[in-house]
């Protein structure tokens, strides 16, 4: 076993460890900080794919930004800290069901994850990605760039819409 | 062909109503007393006089047919034709040059029915004078009806064939729903649910004969030689036919109706108010035959040698169980007038799928000459029915007795149609009901035999309502006048909208019982190619 | 990299983006204009209709060209074309009616960002209808969702609707997740994520059977879920119901078309055998894999359950969700057909179907205007009280049913007419007893308006002289296509040809 694989176990650990307590934790501040992990670790398998940009983005992004922003969401609305968020229950049925169900599909994927012949590519030669993503978003991509931008738009929008208070 | 303003009579006769409709709509409805009952007039008498002139346009193409051209199965020998090109297409994928046409024309097998939704309708706006809620959707309504039901009957193209078929459920819908019964909506969702069940199967087959010949030409689905020989429906005898014939005989013995597909018709005949029930048994009930004569058998000629049979049985099973229904009706459940008269509906309609089956001249001749009289016979038994129910509110066959001594010219009438309908030698139906029999006994000597005791069943239900309802003795409820204000009703009797409309069918009656020839010539040619052309065509022939 | 080839085709592909660059600059004028004119009741409207008329213009001026532009992200083609101006038509009809909308204005309301977002939504199933990549694909279906999840919650007072946005949110996550997993594992496949590329990479080299299917299932999942074919549906009803009526119609409407749109462009190019175009009837599948029997499944089930369950609803906005629950299905036999005809018959059911759809919508909400809600025993006695909204409703209905002579036959026939000349009876079977099926409830609706409660006597309502505007535009089509339909088939004809890359 290389570094390399344990650094993937190391981290793929990380991911699914840190989000069952996301999913499962009955306070909010916990899942908020369990959640950096899963960003953590999922910025950690990127930099093994020699993703260098998307790792970088990840961690800027999502731990420094959009997690930040939910903590501090939280920490500011001392309501929901105490709220137990999980709604409902489930009966005996439903969790087998789903139970069954999961492990369908981690078996349906784990066939098709070992059996596809996959259409694989040289391992990168480059240093870093940037510059061919960077050309690429303005060349071939540049239509979805602008999409982005307008989908992005329409979310902000609406994100005010759904903050603000009744008027009138 | 007479032509009015350029315009051929089979669209004025078809299309006039809606004209009508479109000029009844706008005439406001007035919102006080007098105004309303100014439009109400003006209504009912727009219909009538559209009903008149499409009879008097039926009488000019009666007195204008040529009774030697045989029509069925060439455009060259139907009269009256005309063709406009309605949608065409070119180069669609794979349906390559669509083409439908407005295409319409008659021959012996369709201008009796023509003359026979013309009376009937003429004679049904007469009885519609006693509706009194929603006048003016009312006449709309019986507008478009009589336009879709005179399209179905000059239609040549399968598509509008199809679509004159289809356009006649939504009025009968609402005339059911609205102006019926007690129990209107079960009534009228069953009419219209059942119908509409037939008649898309009928448009799978319509659409599969199309991919076989490239047209809607009702003649060139007629025509095997016209078969695409790659299409499901092409050869003779094969199961996809069988299926199709199946599926198109289904559509329309749900008109017909036949056993067992007519538990609609006693519903909606109690729940429609009278003159709807008078077309329904007049007008609606002939299409599925006239549509089994026109589509199924000439197109697929083998389907039926192979069926015929079962058809056979079928109007056997019609009769008997028609009869046997009707009879009961004295005896169980409410004892509804017209439940009885629904059910001698299913009997009678039976003796023409019989005469069909059979595939002999006698027979056919037979089976249309009885669609005619049935149209007559039963329209005026339904109104027999509306004048009492009109005047007592009621139509149990044990709450009436001694109407004879009430009501003398009524019952005169009443007997007419009474013996009519049992089949009276001197009287339309018995000339009908003769020639059935005799045509079936030579294909289908038992299942006519059987078939013989509807007749004897019909008489013992018609005579015993007879005796019930119009001798013995007059129950006191009704020993006074119907209406004691004497506004609505000045005397006991008939008033003159109600021998309008059953004095000129009592007469038909007669007159073609004594004198079957009017109606009998119009269609002997036509019909005898019929039988010749099913008989030749396919594997007809090989069969026998 | 930047050369001089990469900048004429740039040139041409904005040249050909005309109409989506005016909604996009329609988008944002009407933002502008919004914040400065804050209490304007309908100038926003006014804004987008200016905007989308425009870029109906020049979608009409586009309609024979066929190209592939933005580095062959989209394909600009007659198909293509079609769908969007079937978009920009629905979009046009509902800003109109969100005019007349008692609902939306409930309470002085600003509808500024209501407009807007129609406007960005319209971009977004613009972009669908013609993408020929499945990023762009996923971008497109976001930013349509994301703007139609706000607007199914834009009444957020209302407790309904605030759960029906969440709902939708909810599973509209889980779908595009989904579909982004599907889309993955196709580029893991193939290497590519246009959908020309991943044709030409099936057709050389050997993909697996199994890993093919979930992919292509789960991707069908996710445009299922916008068309709402059973089983992706279980949002359809809670939205629909709980949604603004206006927006109820234009998703039933727009984003199904949209959804259909994609759906045939990437089964078609995708996964048939590109080798064997020039012939018109043999289609062949590449692979293993039999789609057609995929989609005719997921046809039946939608269909049946789609009726079925309309059966018992007593909601109509609910009845109406479920109905078109239903077409979906009808639509989609259609695309089991996969040739040419079966694409034209889908081109021309939809037509049809946006047409009497959005009739029966508007009706629903002239009624709910006068009403206050949308409850079946509210019908009770329409019939007399609103004559001609009842009128232009059985119109609507009948057309719905598929009964001549109303446009809606025209369409039934079609898509009748496709699945028999490829000779699946047995589903022609299923389609046309679902059609009897159908009459039941929508004769239902009728049945309370004209039987029920049928007095002379009753008051009268009086409506605006617009919504009767609205109604004659939307029942005259209704009628006409129903019995002249040459001009529809003879577009839906010429708009069959699906632009196959470079």
């Amino acid at each position: 076993m290389s570094l390399i694989d344990i650094a993937f176990y190391f981290f793929a650990i990380l991911i699914i460890a840190s989000a069952y307590i996301v999913v499962t934790s009955k306070n909010i501040m916990y899942s908020a900080f369990a959640l950096l992990f899963t960003f953590f670790g999922v910025a950690g398998i990127y930099v093994l794919l020699n993703a260098d940009f998307l790792a970088i983005t990840q961690i800027v992004i999502y731990i420094g930004g959009i997690l930040v922003l939910i903590i501090f969401g939280v920490m500011l609305t001392n309501r929901i800290t105490g709220v137990d968020i999980k709604t409902g229950t489930m009966s005996k049925f439903q969790i087998w069901m789903t139970a069954i169900l999961c492990v369908i599909a981690a078996i349906g994927l784990i066939l098709i994850f070992t059996q596809t012949n996959w259409n694989t590519a040289l391992s990168p030669t480059k240093a870093s990605t940037i510059e061919d993503i960077g050309t690429l978003l303005l060349t071939d991509y540049l239509i979805g760039f602008e999409i982005a931008s307008v989908l992005l738009l329409i979310a902000i929008i609406g994100a005010a819409l759904i903050a603000r208070r009744k008027t009138n | 062909m007479f032509t009015i303003l350029g315009v051929g009579p089979l669209t004025w006769i078809t299309f006039l109503p809606i004209v009508s409709m479109i000029i009844l709509l706008l005439i406001p409805s007035g919102r006080d007393e007098k105004s309303k009952m100014v439009s109400h007039i003006l209504f009912r008498w727009l219909t009538v006089l559209t009903t008149f002139l499409q009879l008097l346009l039926a009488l000019a193409i009666y007195f204008n047919f040529d009774f030697g051209l045989t029509g069925i199965n060439q455009q060259s020998t139907m009269q009256f034709v005309e063709r406009v090109r309605w949608i065409e297409i070119q180069n669609l994928p794979l349906l390559g040059n669509l083409k439908i046409d407005y295409f319409v024309g008659i021959d012996g097998l369709s201008a009796p029915m023509v003359l026979l939704t013309a009376i009937v309708c003429f004679a049904a706006s007469f009885a519609s004078f006693g509706i009194e809620k929603g006048v003016k959707g009312y006449f709309a309504m019986y507008l478009l009806l009589d336009t879709g039901m005179m399209g179905v009957f000059v239609a040549l193209d399968f598509f509008l064939f199809y679509v004159f078929w289809e356009v006649m459920l939504l009025p009968m819908y609402f005339l059911i729903g609205i102006w019926g019964g007690p129990r209107k909506e079960y009534a009228a969702i069953k009419f219209f649910l059942y119908t509409l069940l037939g008649s898309v199967f009928m448009l799978l087959v319509m659409i599969a004969l199309y991919f076989a010949v490239g047209t809607f030409n009702m003649f060139d689905m007629m025509d095997p030689s016209k078969y695409d020989p790659s299409s499901i429906l092409a050869g003779a005898d094969t199961f996809w036919r069988y299926v199709a014939f199946a599926a198109l005989f289904i559509g329309f013995a749900i008109k017909v109706p036949s056993v067992p597909f007519h538990t609609w018709l006693p519903d909606a005949h109690v729940e429609a108010p009278t003159p709807i029930s008078v077309i329904l048994a007049g007008v609606l009930l002939k299409m599925g035959t006239y549509g089994m004569l026109r589509i199924s058998w000439p197109m697929f000629p083998d389907a039926v040698r192979y069926f015929q049979d079962y058809i056979a049985f079928v109007g056997m099973v019609s009769i008997v169980y028609g009869a046997l229904c009707a009879l009961g009706q004295h005896k169980v459940g409410k004892r509804d007038f017209k439940k009885l008269i629904a059910y001698s509906s299913v009997s009678h309609m039976g003796y023409v799928v019989l005469g069909m089956a059979a595939m002999n001249p006698e027979g056919m001749i037979g089976a249309i000459f009885q669609m005619f009289n049935h149209g007559i016979i039963t329209s005026m038994l339904f109104m027999i029915v509306g004048v009492i129910y009109d005047r007592a509110h009621t139509r149990g066959l044990d709450d009436f007795g001694g109407l004879a001594n009430k009501m003398p010219v009524y019952t005169g009438i009443m007997a007419i149609a009474f013996f009519g309908a049992i089949g009276l030698p001197g009287l339309s139906s018995f000339i009908s009901e003769f020639l059935v029999f005799v045509g079936a006994f030579k294909t289908y000597p038992v299942l006519t035999i059987i078939s013989g005791s509807g007749i004897i069943l019909g008489a013992g239900y018609m005579l015993w309502t007879l005796q019930k309802v119009f001798f013995g003795k007059l129950p006191e409820r009704w020993a006074g006048p119907w209406d004691p204000t004497g506004k609505k009703y000045k005397h006991d009797d008939l008033m003159p909208v109600e021998y309008a409309a059953l004095v000129p069918l009592a007469i038909i009656i007669i007159y073609l019982g004594i004198y079957p020839i009017p109606i009998t010539d119009l269609m002997n040619t036509s019909i005898n190619h019929l039988i010749d052309f099913v008989k030749t065509t396919g594997s007809f022939a090989a069969h026998l | 990299m930047i050369d001089e080839i990469f900048l004429s085709q740039l040139k041409q592909s904005v040249d050909l983006f005309l109409p989506e660059t005016i909604l996009v600059a329609t988008f944002i004028i009407a933002l502008i204009f919004d914040l400065i004119y804050k209490n304007s009741r309908y100038l926003i409207a006014v804004i987008s209709i200016i905007g989308l008329v425009f870029s109906g213009i020049f979608l009409v001026n586009q309609s024979t060209s066929s190209a592939a532009i933005f580095s062959g992200m989209l394909s600009f083609d007659p198909f293509g074309n079609f769908f969007k101006i079937l978009i920009l038509l629905t979009t046009i009809i509902i800003v109109l009616m969100s005019v007349f909308s008692k609902e939306l204005y409930e309470g002085g309301r600003k509808t500024g960002e209501y407009y807007i977002l129609i406007v960005g939504m319209t971009f977004g199933m613009f972009l669908l209808a013609v993408a020929n990549n499945l990023i762009i694909v996923y971008l497109a279906i976001e930013t349509m969702s994301i703007s139609s999840y706000i607007l199914a919650g834009y009444t957020k007072e209302i407790k309904r609707a605030s759960e029906a946005s969440l709902k939708y949110v909810i599973f509209g996550a889980v779908s595009s997740g989904m579909m982004i997993y599907g889309i993955s594992l196709i580029y893991g496949l193939t290497g590519s994520l246009t959908f020309d590329a991943i044709n030409s990479a099936m057709i050389s080299s050997d993909i697996s059977g199994l890993t093919l299917l979930i992919a292509g299932l789960m991707i069908i999942a996710g445009i299922g879920y916008k068309i709402s074919a059973v089983p992706f549906h279980f949002w359809t009803p809670d939205v629909y119901e709980g949604a603004p009526i206006t927006i109820t119609a234009y998703l039933s409407v727009a984003s199904k078309a949209a959804g259909f749109a994609v759906l045939i462009r990437f089964l078609k190019v995708s996964f048939f055998d590109s080798t064997n175009y020039a012939n018109d009837e043999i289609w062949t599948l590449i692979g293993t894999i039999d789609w057609q029997i995929v989609i005719a499944i997921l046809s039946v089930l939608t269909m049946t359950l789609g009726n079925l369950v309309a059966l018992w609803q007593t909601n109509m906005k609910r009845l109406l969700a479920y109905s078109s629950i239903a077409h979906a299905g009808y639509i989609l036999m259609g695309v089991v057909v996969m040739t040419d005809i079966g694409v034209t018959s889908v081109l021309i059911y939809f037509f049809v179907y946006m047409i009497m759809n959005l009739g029966a919508f508007l009706v629903v909400m002239i009624i709910a205007n006068k009403t206050g809600n949308e409850d079946i025993q509210k019908y009770n006695g329409i019939g007399h009280k609103a004559p001609f909204v009842s009128a232009c409703m059985v119109i609507f209905l009948i057309s719905l049913t598929g009964l001549p002579p109303t446009a809606g036959f025209i369409g039934k026939w079609a898509v009748f007419t496709a699945v028999l000349k490829s000779e699946y009876i047995w589903l022609a079977v299923v389609g046309v007893l679902n059609s009897v099926v159908s009459l039941y409830y929508y004769v239902k609706i009728f049945r309370n308006m004209y039987i029920r409660n049928f007095e002379d006597d009753s008051e009268i309502y009086e409506f605006s002289p617009g919504t009767y505007i609205l109604l004659i535009i939307l029942a005259v089509p209704t009628l006409i296509f129903g019995i002249y339909f040459t001009p529809l088939l003879d577009w839906a004809e010429s708009s069959v040809k699906i632009f196959l890359g470079v």
